[in-house]
């Protein structure tokens, strides 16, 4: 039964490395959007589903790493191959201080607060203060010399390490000590476990993850402005995508993340308009009645083995 | 000898409230010790100071001779004190394996090995894979109890311990505690059953609107008349 | 030279309607355990009702103000009993998420029927002259009419039965839960009240502001820092949050931008989730 499983991974992967030499612009421009979602989605869940903290400031990573490297790219003249890596490195520190302080705020407060800080960022950026910085609100457009294809590799490559990564701290010590603080953090404090550097730790990966697909986002989008670079969109796709595979799981972020960009590109080449209150829609449906995810409701059915780790 | 836990004119309030009011006592190592008192003396407020989770507003705590005031639960917890809680906390969605693995320190192989150990000690080896939450409120019970002991704590707080399960139970795990003292671990048992104190402890401190009211043997509390009036006479 | 006292009082006209939002939101936060992130778009449904009915009815947008108090009221009980009434057992994160979708549904289909065309109400204009002072007579009015629906949602809260009941709830409500108090028809009646307050604010910003159908976010951004400062379920704290952040919103655009005064609400809910996390006011 393993074999089957690895030999459908490798068929799989050897499927989508060599994607952009048999499929169109189209095809790789999909999968590299639903790759840097599973990584948002993938990174968001490494955290927010293990520990419970619902971290509703996904967009402050993307768009503080995202600024970093692009405006390295865009002013410096940085070689993308270190201005990514720069970018999510920085947004890592800067997120040990954010996690130190903001982690003792508990449930849905520690959720405001990261809203809180991903707005006010953003109004930051727009600030006239910061404009010899960061250009204010109207936006950098830059070309960072990557053909769409590295850029796609790059992107398959971390989806990879990201879901590999997830996989091995969910049947890890490290893995269940989250979940511990998820069921009960003051029994697990006095149990012995050091709460606080274990959820820092967590966030701090997410940071990194989260942060480096940003970077490679934006340098794919070939611009980057304040107010989609922090918008609250970019906080809630990946959690729906999450909530809709099934949190907590190691595949609900892909399948979600997958379903939702197919399920984007239907709507917003039908009903461009009304595609987001669509989303709209959808979000509050899933809450309603299906709050497990699609995993979970599969894993009621019996149609899925109740592991944990997938 | 030193006594593994020093309580020193140990104040806590709560707003108005004083929960701790400059509260005194020893406790020796390999001892089994209860604590009694109505409900609201203070005796759950005392156990979340000795394990960090409150601070004392006023007074100091000793383990094993080191001041403990202000440390961080986990650090406490480290340092050799268990705690169970009077409502059951395991962690329901995993499993009773991973309910120990996840607070055991070391290789895995071996926090394993400990674990099933524990498990068979609480007689409830066979249920490793099942989700905590499956189990019944005295099998839960027995867990907490595994549980608090994978990190081989020397100081083992018991928060109502018998509370809730029927008294083959309760026997059983009293004499589950009974073996752990005669290996060495001292216990401080919260208890409203009278009989179980009475039964299973050698001394007996007890506790009323936050204060110290008598302290000793168990045999000399009971003659207590204070103790007696303000306990069965409110 | 700028007067100190004509910043204080513009200030105080700002949050005078920030307080409406505000007290609308803890309301609802407090009372019925719902955080309701649609709460902004519903300020901007009751600013497009007054436009609306003003232009199509010709109606005094005064009297719409009034009108919006009910028409929002029986919205939101029904939208509570159909939608939101289901999460009130589940966790807040929950309802969290429920409500951001039912923002973006409200905002994007607003946004679809009446287009981003920015729409008002020029009804009130001119100046009014007051000490020495000159302000806008639709913000005058306004704040007269902000004033006018708190003191009367005070009245209600302090001598009504089912004032009374909220009251009770929002200080305890296990103890009401227990004396029978808060039942579907209570969270119901108090998820109509803090709709209603929203679009009543809405009616009002109208009187003074370009509607169009994104300008719920400042206000529901505004209205969670005054949830903060004032204390979770704490109305008057609410009121006290709402004219604080009124006030700090017009220094900051005196004396830095109105861009910086942007960051007010942000850093104002980190700070006092980090040092004051249950609110500056005690019950």
């Amino acid at each position: 039964m393993k074999n089957r499983i690895w030999f459908g991974i490798a068929i799989l992967m050897i499927f989508l490395i060599s994607v952009p030499f048999v499929a169109s612009d189209y095809w790789v421009t999909l999968l590299t959007l639903i790759l840097i979602f599973t990584v948002y989605a993938a990174g968001w869940n490494l955290f927010s589903g293990l520990t419970g903290y619902t971290n509703f400031g996904l967009a402050w990573f993307i768009g503080v790493s995202g600024y970093v490297s692009s405006l390295l790219i865009a002013d410096y003249g940085l070689y993308w191959l270190f201005a990514w890596p720069i970018g999510a490195t920085f947004t890592s520190f800067v997120s040990i201080g954010v996690g130190y302080i903001l982690l003792r705020i508990k449930g849905v407060y520690f959720a405001i607060s990261m809203v809180a800080l991903t707005e006010g960022t953003r109004e930051l950026f727009g600030t006239e203060y910061l404009s010899p910085m960061t250009h204010g609100g109207k936006g950098v457009p830059f070309v960072a010399g990557i053909s769409l294809s590295t850029l796609y590799w790059a992107i398959l490559l971390l989806a990879v390490i990201t879901l590999v990564l997830c996989y091995k701290i969910t049947s890890s010590k490290f893995g269940l000590r989250l979940l511990a603080i998820r069921e009960d953090e003051q029994a697990a404090e006095t149990l012995g476990i050091h709460t606080t550097k274990d959820k820092i730790i967590a966030f701090v990966l997410s940071a990194f993850l989260v942060g480096l697909a940003g970077a490679i986002h934006f340098t794919y989008q070939n611009y980057i402005d304040p107010s989609f670079a922090f918008s609250i969109h970019l906080t809630l796709t990946p959690i729906v995508m999450t909530l809709f595979g099934g949190v907590g799981t190691v595949f609900g972020p892909v399948i979600g993340a997958t379903l939702f960009t197919f399920i984007h590109e239907i709507l917003w080449a039908e009903l461009t308009l009304l595609y987001m209150a669509i989303f709209g829609g959808i979000l509050m449906t899933l809450i309603l009645f299906f709050p497990q995810g699609l995993l979970g409701w599969m894993k009621e059915r019996g149609i899925l083995p109740r592991i944990r780790k997938i | 000898m030193e006594p593994i836990l020093r309580i020193h004119d140990v104040v806590k309030k709560f707003g108005e409230v004083v929960a701790l009011d400059h509260c005194s006592f020893e406790i020796e190592p390999g001892t089994i010790t209860g604590l009694i008192g109505p409900n609201g003396a203070g005796k759950t407020t005392l156990f979340n100071l000795i394990t960090g989770v409150l601070e004392p507003d006023h007074g100091h705590i000793y383990l094993k001779g080191e001041k403990i005031t202000g440390k961080k639960p986990y650090e406490i917890a480290r340092r050799g004190v268990g705690r169970t809680y009077q409502i059951i906390r395991v962690f329901p969605k995993m499993t009773l394996l991973e309910n120990l693995i996840v607070v055991g320190r070391g290789m895995e192989r071996r926090l394993i090995e400990r674990a099933m150990g524990l498990l068979r000690f609480v007689k409830l080896d066979e249920k490793r894979n099942d989700y905590a939450s499956d189990l019944s409120f005295g099998q839960q019970k027995l867990l907490s109890l595994a549980q608090v002991l994978m990190p081989d704590p020397q100081l083992v707080l018991l928060d109502e311990p018998a509370a809730g399960i029927n008294p083959t139970l309760q026997n059983d795990l009293m004499a589950l505690i009974h073996q752990l003292n005669e290996e060495g671990k001292t216990f401080i048992i919260v208890e409203h059953d009278m009989n179980v104190i009475m039964n299973h402890c050698q001394n007996a401190i007890a506790l009323n609107y936050g204060q110290k009211i008598a302290e000793g043997s168990c045999s000399v509390i009971q003659k207590d008349e204070r103790l007696l009036e303000h306990y069965f006479g409110r | 030279m700028i007067n100190f006292v004509e910043i204080f009082i513009r200030g105080l006209m700002l949050g005078s309607v920030y307080a409406l939002v505000g007290m609308g939101l803890t309301l609802v936060w407090g009372v019925v355990g719902i955080v309701n992130i649609a709460h902004g778009e519903f300020v901007m449904l009751g600013a497009y009702f007054a436009f609306w009915v003003f232009s199509l009815l010709h109606l005094n947008p005064l009297l719409s103000v009034v009108f919006s108090i009910p028409v929002f009221y029986f919205a939101g009980m029904m939208i509570h009993k159909r939608v939101t009434e289901r999460l009130v057992k589940e966790q807040e994160l929950s309802a969290l998420i429920l409500t951001f979708g039912m923002s973006i549904l409200i905002w994007n289909l607003a946004q679809f029927f009446w287009t981003n065309t920015y729409r008002s109400v020029a009804y009130l204009t001119g100046n009014f002259p007051f000490m020495g002072l000159v302000f806008a007579r639709s913000k005058t009015v306004s704040f007269g009419l902000a004033v006018g629906i708190t003191a009367a949602l005070f009245l209600f809260l302090k001598y009504s039965k089912w004032g009374k009941a909220i009251r009770a709830t929002s200080q305890n409500s296990e103890v009401a839960l227990v004396c029978g108090i808060n039942t579907i028809k209570m969270r119901a009646l108090t998820f109509g009240m803090g709709i209603g307050l929203a679009g009543a604010a809405g009616a009002i910003v109208s009187l003074q502001w370009v509607i169009f159908p994104q300008m719920g976010g400042s206000y529901i951004s505004k209205a969670f820092a005054i949830v903060v400062l004032g204390g979770l379920g704490n109305i008057h704290g609410a009121l006290a949050g709402g004219l604080i952040i009124g006030i700090l919103e017009a220094i900051v655009t005196q004396y830095l931008s109105a861009k910086m005064a942007q960051i007010i609400p942000s850093v104002t809910i980190l700070i006092i989730l980090l040092l004051r996390p249950t609110g500056l006011f005690k019950k």
